[in-house]
């Protein structure tokens, strides 16, 4: 598939680029090759999503040549760069929900009549058969006249590469193109990938997950600190070589998780024939207290509203939740809270962090028993609280415990959700998806504090599509398939095959 | 990309002027301007009589934009708080002019009867999820229209000595009236900065969901912020009646805009998440000193919302720009 032979397609070298005289990007070259999956990967803040933006003409570098079919480009603003066939899909979405998928795919260029007044009219019937035309590209069928809102997150996602797939494409850049997608769904886009590459367009892509590298990259580009690495064929490198040069220190192979815990320690958290029609069915398991159990299950399995409900942010229809032995009325996530129970949601930005507030609000925002006396709240006393969680954890950030949490990169960000609730001395946490958009060093570092609180006798509930993950962390792994439980694995049995086999419905 | 590279672990540093105090700076700037432009051209401006009529007068929208600060900080709006004033003086004057009822009594019923449409104010935002805007301009008209309907559009006049003392009396030339709001202001400046639901208020209007989501109960708090709402509208409206001893449908009309004008000028996000007391305070005053120094000079009181729209616009927009400064700086910081 690599068409190394012949000249490359795309040239950047020397790229220079600071904000405000910090250096992001360092001299950094990237090559690319007609027919090839090149995966650029780096850490946060490495400098990939610069680089791609200075590609895609959102910014301008400040010195460095971008050269291609051997001729000098200069982008001023992404319409150079799309007028050059370089196009952008993003990990966050860009369309008009309220739209039809049509409208979307012929944003600015709906077809029009002719004459008078026709051209002054859009031409439905035209637009239709464009966009049956493009969806069918990708084998895809989805009425053109639904609304975007109203199709699956994964559908809307696959609008989005045709569109960008559609005009003269020569080079496309995916950022994080699977992160909302189920396995069937990557392996669709990769055969989708696979098909561009044999028209010979590249591909750019950028992922946090490592497996799918070694899946459909051709070579490795890595940034690490705004500064070019290394880049190497795929076959020259293995995932513990790849971390390292992403990271700049070797991370050891993790090693597999402990042992499922004895009968004889206590259950903390206790789920009871759990049932909210057409989301989850007479769903029932245990934690006990230093347990960490994986829930594995393709995305729209019904977990997450599985863990809400077991939350109370969607009441369950029936069913119990017990802490510690005791039945708890969980109608509102106050009530899950007074319970013990903690809750880290998908999308941090949104359903965790207060972004505006500082990083010490965040962390002490569901901790209201010891940090008040006689109802007046003690200032001096949470600033101690959260500087203690920012050490035990290792929260990073520049300027202090007052900055607003949106400036901190997602790893800390999610340290600060998971010190939220250890400040509230919850007894069970549920995470969901816990390391979606965290980079590989703080990933470990996460996984390594469960590992610590579920020693100290945390009950701990990982809720995540990422196979991987559920294999690192799980003493025990239950899988889901169209919301009921199909099996249980002790870890020692969790197999990669295994999982996917039960999470996909398949008998034992 | 740079904010999370640049890691410096160590003691937190402050800094110099936060969001709040650069806003509370930049009000008293505009504050002493007012004052040093309008004491130049008319010399009756600085007079101790004229210092009266000014703080005789700040308490009815002082007071009303203690709650209109607290529903903006979570993210809301009050548009009923000029009706709610008005049912609260008509209540309390029907209740005592043709129920019988002891006067002290009547006004407390009249200000619990402003209560129950913060109550209905707050229900329906809360447990309906109909968006606040939305929720208090119908209650702006039918509360407005129950003013009327039970009046019987008639003005009553209430005269009694110690009612009268709530709105003109004064303990050692300082006015009662703006005692009660200076100590309203204490309370609520404590609330806000010191108890768990001030903090909450902030973080429901940084995100609601979010808040949730953290076991905050965003239902119970936003319903308790509706009501103090209205009775804090209430109060006015009796200390209204007090003042010109007489009740009347129409009474406090057009409320809503000075006081949402005063706490916007006094920096208070209308998307949530962010807001003083002080700046309300301060926001009360500019636009009271305005009124006031343009009635001095003999300006026409048409022109005086003019004027008043165009502080509101000059304020905000100066915020604005400020912000955008303060993030430049910050990235790179």
């Amino acid at each position: 598939m690599t068409g190394q032979g012949g000249a490359p397609l795309l040239e950047m070298r020397g790229i220079h680029k600071s904000f405000f005289g910090v250096s992001v990007l360092n001299d950094v070259s990237l090559t690319l090759y007609a027919g090839e999956v090149l995966a650029l990967l780096g850490e946060n803040g490495a400098g990939k999503s610069t680089l791609i933006k200075i590609l895609n003409g959102d910014y301008t570098m400040d010195s460095g040549d971008i050269v291609l079919r051997g001729r000098a480009v200069h982008f001023a603003e992404p319409r150079d760069a799309e007028a050059h066939g370089i196009r952008m899909i993003y990990q966050e979405q860009h369309y008009a929900p309220d739209l039809t998928v049509m409208e979307n795919l012929l944003l600015g260029e709906l077809p029009r009549g002719q004459g008078f007044p026709g051209r002054y009219v859009i031409d439905w019937g035209e637009a239709r058969r464009i966009a049956e035309q493009r969806l069918s590209l990708l084998d895809l069928k989805i009425d053109p006249a639904r609304r975007m809102r109203d199709l699956p997150v994964v559908e809307r996602q696959i609008v989005e590469i045709v569109k960008a797939l559609s005009g003269d494409a020569q080079i496309i850049v995916m950022d994080e193109p699977t992160a909302a997608l189920t396995p069937p769904e990557v392996k669709r886009l990769f055969g989708i990938i696979r098909g561009l590459c044999d028209r010979g367009v590249p591909v750019i892509y950028i992922s946090h997950r490592l497996d799918e590298v070694f899946e459909i990259a051709d070579r490795v580009t890595i940034l690490r600190d705004g500064r070019h690495v290394a880049t190497r064929p795929i076959g020259e490198l293995n995932l513990g070589s790849m971390v390292g040069l992403m990271v700049g220190r070797e991370i050891g192979a993790r090693e597999q998780a402990g042992m499922p815990a004895p009968a004889s320690v206590p259950v903390v958290l206790e789920v009871a024939h759990l049932s909210k029609a057409g989301a989850y069915e007479d769903v029932s398991f245990r934690v006990h207290a230093g347990e960490i159990v994986g829930v594995f299950g393709l995305i729209g399995s019904g977990q997450l509203a599985l863990t809400r409900g077991i939350f109370g942010a969607e009441k369950p229809e029936s069913g119990t939740v017990s802490v510690d032995g005791r039945v708890c009325r969980i109608r509102h996530p106050q009530d899950a809270r007074a319970a013990g129970i903690g809750f880290v949601p998908v999308d941090r930005k949104v359903q965790s962090l207060i972004m505006g507030q500082s990083v010490r609000k965040n962390i002490t925002l569901s901790n209201w028993q010891r940090l008040n006396r006689l109802g007046v709240f003690r200032q001096r006393l949470e600033k101690q609280h959260a500087q203690r969680w920012i050490d035990a954890l290792g929260i990073r950030m520049a300027g202090g415990m007052e900055v607003p949490i949106r400036f901190l990169s997602g790893g800390n960000q999610q340290k600060a959700v998971l010190a939220r609730w250890l400040e509230a001395e919850v007894r069970a946490l549920i995470l969901n998806e816990p390391t979606w958009g965290v980079d590989v060093g703080a990933r470990s570092d996460i996984y390594e504090q469960l590992e610590a609180l579920a020693r100290d006798g945390l009950a701990i509930l990982i809720v995540s599509s990422d196979i991987q993950e559920i294999l690192a962390v799980s003493q025990r792994v239950l899988t889901i398939f169209k919301g009921r439980i199909t099996a249980e694995f002790a870890a020692a049995d969790a197999t990669k095959d295994r999982l996917l086999a039960a999470a996909a419905g398949e008998a034992q | 990309m740079t904010s999370s590279d640049a890691v410096s672990v160590g003691a937190p540093r402050r800094p110099r002027f936060t969001d709040d105090r650069l806003t509370t700076l930049s009000l008293i700037a505009v504050f002493v301007a007012l004052c040093l432009f309008f004491g130049t051209q008319t010399p009756f401006f600085f007079s101790s009589a004229n210092l009266d009529t000014i703080t005789s007068t700040l308490a009815i929208v002082g007071i009303t934009a203690i709650g209109m600060t607290l529903v903006l900080i979570t993210g809301g709006v009050d548009l009923s708080v000029g009706s709610v004033a008005a049912l609260s003086g008509v209540v309390t004057s029907l209740l005592w002019l043709k129920g019988g009822l002891p006067l002290g009594l009547s006004a407390v019923l009249g200000v619990g009867a402003g209560g129950l449409v913060g109550l209905i104010n707050g229900g329906i935002v809360t447990y309906l999820k109909i968006n606040p805007l939305i929720t208090t301009l119908a209650t702006f008209s039918i509360v407005r229209g129950l003013a009327f309907v039970l009046s019987e559009g008639q003005t009553n006049l209430l005269s009694n000595e110690a009612f009268n003392f709530i709105g003109r009396g004064s303990i050692g030339g300082v006015p009662f009236s703006l005692l009660l709001m200076i100590a309203l202001y204490l309370a609520f400046l404590f609330i806000l900065r010191y108890t768990q639901f001030g903090r909450n208020l902030y973080a429901i209007g940084g995100s609601p969901q979010a808040s949730r989501l953290a076991g905050i109960p965003v239902s119970r708090h936003l319903l308790t912020v509706y009501v103090i709402s209205a009775l804090l509208a209430s109060l006015s409206g009796i200390i209204n009646v007090s003042q010109l001893a007489s009740s009347a449908p129409r009474a406090a009309v057009g409320l809503e805009f000075t006081v949402i004008t005063a706490v916007v000028l006094g920096g208070t996000s209308l998307s949530g998440g962010k807001g003083t007391l002080i700046g309300t305070i301060m926001g009360v005053i500019i636009l009271r000193t305005l009124d006031n120094g343009l009635v001095l000079m003999q300006v026409s009181s048409f022109f005086q919302d003019v004027a008043r729209g165009l502080v509101l616009i000059l304020a905000v927009g100066f915020d604005q720009i400020r912000l955008k400064l303060s993030r430049i700086q910050r990235r790179r910081a």
